[in-house]
């Protein structure tokens, strides 16, 4: 069996203690790296055996909880799901994502990204509330109708797009890519009549009127959920309302109950017998 | 246990201008925004020539004029029309692209997937081609010589 | 509600400039070129413009879109730097004062000129 070539790349990691340091400064670490090793690997052994007290966020390793975003090479990309070979680099800098507070180390405070998510009604919202609380029965949804909207399901809420967007780099009240692709996401769905609800917030200031469709949050998500084409349609609708064009439509009814049950079919035969 | 401040992180105003090795569109929106504010700048020193300094008779306007036959005038009018032909058709791509016109549908994001700006990225060819050709128009219609 | 208004107003001035900046720039340089007054921006030639209705016209709108365009596009510019509350109200009360006030200056002149 060949050995697989192993070289040491230089990590450059943003460092911060808010307990000890006044300001943030790099420090440096080599770590082995081979094909297929990612930056997460990198990280995960350093905390093992050079430097325990480096903090950072991770936990599914695949790309699925968004935990591990970073600014990698100043550009944000998921740690768990970048392999050290693809910057073609033998000096990677690692730093937290920006316009997102900073905690400690590689580590964000995602509580404002949460909040200003919450504000846009992330939910499913009907108008008869005996069903919301004691739901009988599934509602209709069409194959085409779930196209509408499905791309925009795939956030892990990463905090990748916020990073990227120029106006929320300047704009602390600024929804962002992630509340207002998520609007639009719930708006799109054919189950939902809340949109009234959601509107407010997103067409006031600091909303959808403050994207400029500079398109860096699509480009950096890292689960291709294009949050621009999702404000983008969002405007649209908000236009359409606003100068009272385009079909209202109504929300999907409930699913009809099952006509009929198909006959049983019968148990086959065991092979083995006795 | 002390409560720990979280660091405020925010790029500021310089994230409009670089954030990152991003791709031409996100520096198409920074251009968009430097165009218009030079144009304002123009609008604003052209309104006051063609009003305060044009009632105040013909002497004060003829000396004006003199002073704005200086080359560097011409060079600032050439960057002027520059900018509008720039702010103008991209303002037109945007106008159509934000009420999601040329932006395509939403489509389920199989690998390699392309979000909806890079898949128009032929308009944005086209319309940097235009602003080019005019721009090269000008050029000569400014500095060698008119038709 | 009232800012989606003004996005849309944006755009529809944003067209309107487009459109009537460039019959501006080809009527100024058609001048320039076919030298009916001569110069463009000599003397003769502007008295000529002043006392034409339909360039006083021209003017007003183009100022009028004109400004809208650009005072609201700077107003989103400097809003978008996260003011508090206090400092938003003073930069849209500023905006619209300003824009009323340099309207209202720049229109009289054409008006003016085209009476007298």
């Amino acid at each position: 069996m060949t050995e697989e070539s192993r070289k040491q790349v230089t990590f450059k990691v943003q460092r911060y203690d808010p307990e000890k340091d006044i300001k943030p400064y790099f420090q440096e670490f080599k770590v082995p790296s081979s094909r297929g090793t990612t930056i997460l690997d990198g990280l995960l052994h350093i905390k093992e055996t050079t430097d325990s007290s480096l903090t950072f966020r991770a936990s599914c390793r695949m790309a699925i909880c968004g935990s591990c975003g970073m600014l990698i090479n100043d550009y944000p990309h998921l740690a768990c799901h970048s392999q050290i070979e693809e910057f073609k680099t033998d000096t990677i800098t690692l730093k937290p994502m920006p316009n997102l507070p900073i905690i400690k180390d590689l580590v964000c405070d995602m509580t404002p990204f949460f909040a200003k998510h919450r504000t846009v009604k992330p939910y499913i919202i009907r108008s008869d509330a005996e069903e919301m609380a004691n739901p009988s029965t599934t509602y209709a949804q069409k194959p085409a109708e779930l196209s509408d909207y499905l791309q925009f399901t795939y956030c892990i809420k990463c905090g990748i797009c916020v990073s990227s967007c120029p106006t929320s780099a300047s704009d602390s009240h600024f929804l962002g890519p992630q509340a207002m692709a998520q609007c639009y996401r719930y708006c799109a769905d054919s189950r939902d009549d809340g949109q009234e609800e959601r509107l407010p917030t997103v067409s006031g200031d600091h909303g959808a009127w403050n994207c400029h469709l500079a398109g860096a949050c699509s480009e950096a998500c890292p689960k291709g959920l294009d949050p621009a084409l999702a404000i983008q349609l969002l405007k649209r609708r908000l236009t359409a309302r606003a100068l009272g064009i385009g079909r209202e439509q109504e929300p999907s009814s409930l699913a009809p109950p099952p006509t009929g049950i198909k006959d049983k079919v019968p148990f086959p035969e065991f092979t083995v017998k006795g | 246990m002390k409560q720990i401040q979280p660091r405020q992180n925010y790029l500021g105003a310089s994230g409009w201008v670089w954030a990152g090795k991003f791709k031409i569109e996100r520096y198409l929106y920074t251009l968009h925004r430097i165009t218009g504010l030079g144009l304002l700048l123009f609008v604003i020193i052209h309104l006051v020539m063609t009003t305060v300094f044009r009632i105040q008779g013909q002497d004060v306007w003829e000396s004006i004029m003199v002073l704005l036959h200086n080359p560097w005038f011409k060079v600032g009018e050439y960057l002027v029309v520059v900018a509008f032909s720039y702010h103008a058709l991209n303002g037109l791509r945007l106008m159509l692209q934000e009420l999601g016109f040329i932006m395509g549908k939403p489509t389920p994001p199989i690998y390699p997937w392309k979000d909806a700006l890079r898949k128009k990225r032929p308009v944005i060819v086209v319309m940097l081609v235009v602003i080019a050709i005019l721009c090269a128009l000008f050029l000569v219609d400014f500095f060698i010589g008119g038709w | 509600m009232r800012a989606t208004y003004l996005w849309i107003l944006q755009l529809i001035t944003g067209a309107l400039i487009a459109i009537l900046l460039g019959i501006h720039l080809a009527l100024m340089h058609l001048d320039d070129t076919l030298g009916a007054g001569g110069e463009a921006t000599g003397w003769t030639a502007m008295i000529n413009r002043a006392g034409d209705g339909l360039f006083a016209a021209l003017y007003i709108a183009l100022l009028a879109v004109g400004l809208y365009h650009g005072i609201n596009g700077l107003r989103g510019i400097v809003l978008e730097t996260s003011p508090s509350p206090r400092t938003e109200r003073i930069i849209n009360w500023t905006s619209l004062v300003l824009g009323i006030i340099v309207f209202a200056g720049a229109a009289y002149v054409p008006v003016a000129l085209l009476v007298s």
